[in-house]
């Protein structure tokens, strides 16, 4: 039974207000009415195969319950927190929920835990949140938090999670800002999430891992091995900090210099070609396509450049003829190469970071300052931070939370994402064709078919019979020593 | 924490090259040698945080420490027997600290940060002397690196040597080593990272050993902490444990002291005015306005002026002249001289008592001055914001040297507030010559010594204080001052 007592529902309790963590990356105070109309943006799903247009409501409690009641995956969610331990472990998992008995009050309830999926599914159904967050793995049940002292109780595991938020992008991207996205920006995530899932993979050997859609302008990142649970709040930092540029700051240099990471250098080449399709062109962010533009760009050349006379130079050649964006950028980096690899240039270079390496490093640094991945530190670094889950729906554009296929991330559209009144009137029109069969999972009625598939079949099932075989290697490890066969 | 298997060898736990401790010793100690052993040790630890918060350079660091060490903590020495004495010495009084230190988390995180202090400079000086001697430490610590094989560093050098000049490549070892193990050097993206490991090369391995040492600490003293109260309990030990981080571990200023320019009860005034902290000033100014002083006040301050070289009889004088502005010299010999007596060794029990050391004075069992009409304690410790702001400032301290007083009195930092207290008001001390400004903030006498010291030295053409007391007009005008007449007047 969840700490909140019924008769303080309606009441913000003041513990409630403070426990709201500071970490949690999304805005807490969202004035959600479910009598809204959408924006322009949150519109009607295209999706041919979709029923009848719902174009007023994205969002509604009583959608929300059909979802609640059918749709969410309350079995693979339990499958997957368990990770292969059947007792005292998911009972230990912190979850937090936010709800909204009226319009006006929105009310986050902390330190919700449950002893199985039994429970788990009827107080989601009960309580019908808004947004629910996963937490921690604590040493004791946290719903009894309150009757145990600081010293004992405390997390004990957590899966190494990310964040990356369109709206961190906000100095770079042109076409939007704030809350709002486009299929143009929506091109930062794609490459922030090929960096990071190398990264995560190749450099730290992590296996079992999976992105999901915020549902509306992020996405985040779950890295469920064992190793990565375990992490101390320092060792998940330094993993944090080992992707992180320093790139809130549009105005500072990154202080890169001809010592480059191979991280840094293989990140490099996947996002430069990335820059070059979609962000340097009319069609991306137009960064060479028209003068102005350009113009703003030569401008971030180092003082070399300007002695040099590269920046009016090029401005003068690109004004003369017309060079396509992706040229323009060729012809500047060899123009900039020329002067760096100069005669003797090496030579005089008194100490890194002078005038020339800086130049030398121009190219990279404006490549990253435009598709680097801009992490969002604070969501990584502890494990007591609380992150959304995944299959929630978003209550602004009722997209539900769907994993993402990293191998076909160029083609993911947030604008095609299942959305809450989508599948719901996918369920119905099933059940007029097909009666209530019982014989398959609700959502395999839906555009959710897709996503669940690609989550088991990709994520929940491998990592189930990776867990499976350890532990029977385990057992037999055991059994040889103690001498049963 | 003495769970440690007993296997490991008598060699480990007394080579000297194990300070990473992680046996403890399995021989008996006489309570003196626990003690002493102890306190040098503290002595050790005590510096480092010292010499932390003065913003020494690396070269000026080390070379402190490394005196400091050589003193109190050797790990050579002349003789076998006199080398043994010393791994002893440094082995068990890790131990003991560990043992005094464990029972708070506040306790542990000093404890933890200064071993950690000193592990890290014993390491890279081992580091730099290279070769065989790092490997037999790394041995008997039981840290194993995986090497990477020549082939392996050759296949991967351009990911290895991206941040090394081609000669140092050439020249280096890479360990591979799980990246949690390696997180600092990771986080700052100094190394390549694949699969999981770490490829560390051999320079960089003290960043990484110090964090094995620190997480290796920390879980001990975690581990201590339960077992503390089983151990405190021994009457031999437990009040010298529980006490520990109390102990003062500068200068003794029992004994009396003669600085040159004695104090006489006549003098006591010039000497407030230019060469005695703070709480004693204040101490003394209340004294002259209330013409006595309560009890707390008359031992610190009395201690303190027996420290500061005056003798019995000059105290009893100096006391007298006092008090018997509003009592009756018969009333002061009855009610205040036996005590004066009796600090200086001369009465009851005849144990002459020490002066109070800065912490004392801080902490003491009855050091916050919330009566009126108290004058002890420490001013910035024990007074206001505000009040010590005027204090200074009556004093003519203002400006930034005000403000980065009050500042260190806002972080509860009082002997670096005493201490810059001394620097503003003694400027140039530090390149004085003849002035040591040891203890200076520890301990009121400490701060007096070197007051004297650097005034005589900035004024070498003035006579000193005596001298200047024995000028005809000072002759005459102390022999006008007498028991219960008058002011004792400023010779200036």
């Amino acid at each position: 039974m969840p700490a909140l007592q019924e008769s303080n529902a309606q009441k913000r309790k003041p513990e409630e207000v403070m426990e709201k963590p500071p970490l949690r990356s999304s805005t807490a105070s969202i004035p959600i009415s479910p009598y809204e109309t959408s924006s322009s943006k949150a519109v009607t799903s295209s999706k041919s195969s979709s029923g009848p247009q719902q174009n007023a409501v994205v969002f509604s409690p009583e959608l929300l319950r059909i979802y609640y009641d059918r749709l969410f995956p309350y079995e693979a969610m339990y499958d997957w927190l368990s990770y292969g331990v059947e007792k005292d472990f998911f009972n230990r998992r912190e979850w937090s929920f936010t709800i909204q008995p009226t319009p006006e009050d929105e009310i986050y309830i902390r330190y919700q835990s449950f002893k199985d999926l039994e429970e788990f599914k009827s107080a989601v159904i009960k309580r019908q949140p808004n947004k629910i967050d996963i937490g921690a793995v604590f040493t004791h049940q946290p719903k009894d938090h309150n009757n145990l002292s600081k010293d004992v109780f405390h997390t004990e595991e957590r899966e190494l999670v990310f964040d990356i938020d369109l709206t961190d992008y906000d100095g770079v991207r042109t076409c939007c800002s704030g809350a709002n996205i486009c299929n143009k920006c929506w091109k930062y995530m794609n490459m922030a999430v090929k960096v990071m899932d190398e990264g995560l993979k190749t450099d730290f050997g992590f296996n079992n891992l999976v992105w999901f859609y915020s549902g509306r302008r992020g996405v985040h990142c779950w890295v469920c091995d064992e190793s990565a649970r375990t992490l101390s709040n320092d060792a998940r930092s330094a993993v944090a900090t080992y992707f992180e540029l320093p790139l809130e700051n549009e105005e500072k240099s990154l202080d890169l210099n001809t010592s480059l990471h191979p991280m840094l250098a293989r990140s490099f080449g996947v996002l430069e070609p990335m820059f070059l399709d979609h962000l340097v062109g009319e069609e991306g962010m137009g960064l060479l396509s028209n003068q102005e533009q350009w113009v703003k760009l030569l401008k971030t050349l180092p003082e070399e450049a300007r002695k040099a006379g590269i920046a009016a130079e090029l401005d003068k050649e690109w004004t003369k003829r017309d060079v396509s964006p992706a040229d323009k950028w060729k012809m500047l980096k060899s123009r900039i190469e020329k002067e760096t690899k100069k005669e003797g240039a090496k030579k005089q270079r008194k100490f890194k970071g002078d005038e020339s390496e800086r130049l030398e490093m121009w190219p990279i640094e404006t490549v990253f300052r435009h598709t680097y991945p801009r992490l969002d530190i604070n969501v990584s670094k502890m494990q007591n931070h609380l992150l959304k889950s995944p299959f929630c729906v978003h209550p602004k554009t009722g997209r539900v939370c769907i994993p993402m296929d990293v191998s076909k991330i160029d083609s993911f559209d947030p604008f095609n994402v299942p959305t809450l009144p989508q599948i719901v009137s996918e369920l119905e029109s099933y059940a007029k064709e097909n009666g209530e069969s019982k014989n398959i999972p609700d959502w395999q009625k839906t555009s959710l078919k897709g996503s669940m598939q690609f989550f088991l079949k990709t994520f929940l099932n491998p990592m189930k019979n990776e867990q499976r075989k350890r532990r029977m290697e385990e057992k037999a490890k055991e059994e040889a020593f103690t001498g049963d066969f | 924490m003495f769970t440690s298997s007993r296997q490991s060898s008598s060699k480990a736990s007394t080579s000297t090259t194990n300070f990473f401790y992680t046996t403890p010793p399995s021989y008996e100690l006489s309570l003196e040698d626990f003690e002493s052993f102890a306190l040098s040790r503290l002595i050790v630890l005590r510096k480092i945080e010292e010499l932390k918060v003065k913003g020494l350079d690396r070269n000026q660091y080390n070379d402190a420490l490394k005196r400091v060490v050589n003193l109190q903590l050797p790990s050579s020495g002349p003789s076998p027997s006199a080398k043994k004495h010393n791994e002893k010495r440094d082995l068990a009084s890790h131990f003991i600290l560990r043992l005094a230190y464990c029972r708070t988390e506040e306790l542990r995180r000093w404890l933890l940060t200064q071993e950690l202090a000193l592990f890290k400079f014993r390491l890279e000086d081992l580091e730099k002397r290279g070769g065989k001697d790092m490997s037999a430490f790394m041995k008997n610590a039981g840290i194993s690196f995986d090497k990477i094989t020549q082939d392996e560093k050759q296949s991967m050098q351009s990911q290895l040597r991206f941040n090394m000049s081609y000669r140092d490549f050439e020249a280096s070892s890479f360990y591979r080593i799980p990246f949690a193990e390696a997180v600092d050097l990771i986080g700052r993206r100094l190394v390549h990272v694949r699969a999981g490991m770490a490829y560390v090369p051999g320079g960089k391995l003290v960043s990484i050993i110090c964090a094995r040492f620190r997480s290796h600490l920390s879980r001990s003293l975690a581990k201590a902490a339960a077992s503390f109260s089983h151990v405190s309990s021994d009457t031999r030990i437990g009040p010298l444990l529980k006490n520990m981080n109390k102990q003062y571990t500068g200068r003794d200023f029992g004994k009396q002291h003669t600085v040159e320019g004695d104090m006489n009860a006549s003098n006591v005034d010039e000497y407030a005015q230019r060469s005695m902290p703070l709480c004693m000033r204040q101490v003394h100014d209340g004294l002259k306005k209330d013409h006595k002083l309560k009890h707390d006040g008359r031992r610190q301050y009395g201690l303190f002026l027996k420290g500061a070289g005056l003798t019995m009889e000059e105290s009893l004088l100096f006391f007298q002249n006092e008090f018997t502005k509003i009592m009756s010299a018969d009333d002061f010999n009855k009610n205040y001289a036996y005590n004066i007596r009796h600090s200086y060794g001369k009465e009851g029990k005849r144990q002459s008592y020490t002066a109070f050391s800065s912490t004392t004075i801080i902490m003491g069992p009855r050091s916050n001055p919330s009566e009126v009409g108290s004058h002890h304690g420490c001013p910035f410790a024990h007074s206001g914001d505000a009040s010590l702001a005027a204090l200074l400032g009556k004093m003519g301290i203002g400006g930034k040297d005000r403000d980065d007083i009050m500042a260190h009195k806002k972080n509860k930092m009082y002997q670096l507030a005493c201490a810059k207290h001394f620097e503003v008001t003694h400027p140039g001390a530090a390149k004085t010559e003849g002035v040591d400004l040891d203890g200076v903030g520890n301990h009121p006498n400490a701060w007096f010594n070197s007051s004297v010291q650097y005034w005589k030295n900035k004024e070498p053409a003035k006579k000193d204080m005596k001298g200047k007391i024995n000028t005809p007009m000072a002759k005459v005008e102390r022999a006008v001052v007498s028991p219960g007449s008058g002011t004792a007047k400023e010779v200036v």
